[in-house]
């Protein structure tokens, strides 16, 4: 079964080493809000910034134009750089890039690698630890997505997501709506459902 | 601390309000309540009513003050001009809300797992909307729980209460009145998971047997705090499950 | 680095624009849902906290006893300051208002100053002493269009504002205190223009993509305030249009009160 838990609730006597748990005189406990499956001793975060690791996939921006390369924003605390030479073309202020992460160093600053630019499209902003449920298992939240909106969609794992074309309105709101109920269980019915109910709606909104 | 003769503050064993000596004011807490902030909590205790939301981690500012080991926590309390029911008053900080800005945000340290975010920054800003005695308290209660909806590790999450001293009976969680009149005023903060004192002033005259009794009081409601600040954060969850 | 978000923020607004539509959906006069809740700040005489979208105001209205202007001797003083705290927005710093939190307050207590609404010579209480009015205005949450809000809290606010008796040199809170008599209400209406198009109650991004801003104010059937923002330029029949809508939306807007 699992269980929510809170920051500093003991999760086990044992040592259990996971994002979000941390451990003293051998037990471990929540350090964040998230769900704990004792069985499985698996913990899942509900809310919390992003932590690189290598072989991350992410969506950035150029945020500057430097003589020898591009300062890119990903939504870390610190910029990373990318050389000119990583590039075919060269690149413009806000382009927006899909990128890889090669190295994270000791300070949590890290470097990217094999990047792709994306021409043109929106960007939404979610919390990065939602973004498993996003793509789903097998990826079968994010197929369903695509399906039903035609849209283009590359999801980063640090939160930032690429929309372009499509039913790019619906693609959004399908996403923020993952987002909000990341920890409910159906969750890939109840967006099937979303998305089949407002395929051709134009619910209105406003007043 | 006045301590004021002529007003009794206790009368047949209960407060002027009605309550025992040992009992808390009425608290509520809602987590989530701002969409920009990264987490927020509103704490309505009593006639306080502040409102704490968090950042991060996010780029330090000023840079010099970056670390190369841990993450900055810069902590920002602040009393509104509307804040008293007595008259308007000034915006802005003045010496009480920077002292308490950085006690506040050195109890915080405690937990927060700085070491997580090098080079970074948290920020935590407190806005007292309302202040009726014991907003320092009310404050780090609204942070704690701002914190952990912003999903900044946190080893526990803090509670804090005060006691104080009227009519010569230490009593816990003391109102506006109570604290104009009283003769002294003892604020805490305490980690529950261990009872670790994480903030701690005190102000006026007790003997070690009362600031004891005081810390008895703090320490026995600091699970129903807790309790409260959890269901909060719970309910944050719980409510979009329904929609 | 905020900038070149925005960039791509503006040309996906602008992709929509084209298209008839906003990123939410909404008709281009249309308001996001408000929510008004007065009485929301019990230390003070009046109060409202307002929701437009995700954006959240509180204004707190506070009686003191002042000294009148010397050119004004028998007549009330009305203050109103604003504050875009630093938790409404990473944009928003700490620190002294900023330009755009001291346009806010002006622009909100232009229109109500303007409106006529507030009896200022029925707040003279005796020579050298008169009632002052503090109105403060909170940005908790900001995503966009905050004058909309202001102006809402503000003069929600004062319809909930109650006037506490002078006796003895003081002011006394201790129920004998009356409504606050008010002759109108002055509102205020934010449009943004957009490579030629003209929307009402513009998002935070919609902000971000304006070529220019403006704010009307209405008080029954007149205008009691108007301030242009930003640096593209209106047009004749553009104006003309967005003080027709105002004084459409006007009535509706003041059901929220």
């Amino acid at each position: 079964m699992r269980r929510i838990v809170f920051p500093g609730e003991l999760l086990s006597d044992k040592r259990i080493t996971s994002r979000g748990i941390y451990v003293e005189n051998g037990k471990s406990y929540a350090a964040l809000i998230g769900f704990y499956d004792d069985e499985k001793e698996v913990f899942i975060p509900l809310e919390g910034a992003y932590e690189p690791n290598v072989g991350d996939l992410l969506i950035g921006i150029v945020s500057d134009v430097k003589p020898n390369g591009y300062v890119i924003e990903v939504g870390l605390p610190s910029d990373t750089f990318m050389s000119a030479r990583d590039f075919r073309e060269p690149l413009g202020m806000g382009e927006i890039i899909v990128a890889k992460v090669k190295s994270v160093s000791e300070t949590r600053s890290i470097s990217l690698a094999d990047p792709a630019v994306l021409k043109g499209g929106n960007i939404i902003k979610i919390s990065s630890v939602k973004i498993p449920r996003v793509i789903g298992k097998k990826g079968s939240m994010l197929s369903q997505i695509k399906d039903a909106t035609k849209s283009k969609i590359i999801v980063g794992k640090n939160g930032w997501i690429w929309i372009k074309g499509g039913n790019e309105y619906l693609a959004t709101k399908a996403i923020l709506k993952i987002e909000k109920e990341a920890h409910t269980s159906g969750l890939t019915d109840k967006i099937g459902e979303f998305l089949k109910n407002n395929e051709n709606g134009d619910e209105h909104v406003g007043q | 601390m006045s301590g004021n003769e002529n007003i009794k503050l206790i009368v047949d064993g209960k407060r002027l309000d009605g309550r025992e000596l040992d009992e808390m004011r009425p608290l509520k807490i809602t987590a989530g309540l701002l969409n920009k902030a990264d987490g927020s909590a509103l704490v309505e205790w009593g006639g306080n009513k502040i409102l704490a939301a968090v950042y991060g981690p996010v780029e330090c500012f000023p840079r010099h003050e970056s670390n190369p080991y841990k993450a900055k926590l810069s902590c920002r309390y602040l009393m509104s001009p509307f804040a008293s029911k007595d008259e308007h008053g000034r915006a802005g900080p003045n010496r009480r809300s920077i002292e308490l800005s950085m006690v506040l945000g050195k109890a915080l340290e405690n937990v927060v797992m700085l070491e997580k975010y090098p080079r970074a920054m948290i920020e935590v800003f407190i806005e007292v909307l309302q202040a009726s005695g014991g907003t320092r308290c009310a404050s780090l209660v609204a942070a704690s729980v701002a914190l952990a909806n912003a999903g900044i590790p946190m080893k526990d999450l803090p509670v804090a209460v005060a006691a104080g001293k009227i009519d010569g009976k230490v009593c816990l969680d003391c109102s506006k009145d109570e604290d104009n009149f009283g003769q002294a005023d003892v604020p805490i903060a305490l980690a529950p998971r261990n009872n670790d004192i994480l903030l701690l002033q005190m102000d006026g005259l007790m003997t070690k047997d009362e600031f004891f009794k005081a810390l008895d009081y703090i320490e026995k409601s600091a699970p129903e705090i807790h309790r409260l600040e959890v269901e909060a954060l719970r309910k944050a969850y719980e409510e979009t499950d329904a929609q | 680095m905020v900038e070149v978000m925005d960039e791509i923020k503006k040309s996906y607004v602008k992709l929509l624009l084209n298209n008839g539509e906003r990123a939410d959906k909404r008709g281009f006069f249309d308001y996001r849902t408000i929510e008004s809740n007065k009485g929301a700040i019990q230390t003070s005489d009046g109060s409202a906290w307002v929701k437009i979208g995700d954006t959240q105001v509180i204004a707190s209205v506070k009686f003191d006893v002042v000294t009148p202007f010397s050119d004004r001797p028998e007549e009330g003083v009305l203050s109103t300051s604003a504050e875009l705290l630093p938790m409404a927005s990473p944009t928003f710093e700490p620190g002294p208002p900023s330009e755009e939190a001291i346009e806010l307050a002006r622009v909100v207590d232009r229109a109500i100053r303007s409106a006529e609404i507030i009896d200022m010579k029925g707040l003279f209480i005796e020579p050298e002493k008169v009632y002052g009015i503090y109105i403060d205005l909170y940005v908790l949450d900001y995503d966009g269009n905050y004058m909309d809000a202001a102006s809402l809290a503000a003069m929600a606010a004062l319809r909930n504002a109650k006037v506490p008796a002078y006796r003895d040199g003081t002011l006394v809170r201790d129920g004998t205190e009356k409504p606050l008599e008010l002759k109108g209400d002055a509102l205020e209406f934010t449009f943004v223009k957009i490579g030629g198009h003209i929307l009402l109650d513009p998002s935070l991004d919609e902000e971000h993509s304006a070529d220019a801003r403006l704010t009307i104010g209405i008080c029954g059937d007149k205008i009691c305030s108007m301030q242009k923002n930003g640096r593209g330029a209106l047009k004749r029949y553009e104006v003309e249009k967005m003080v027709d809508v105002s004084l459409q939306k006007y009535n509706e807007m003041k059901k929220h009160l």
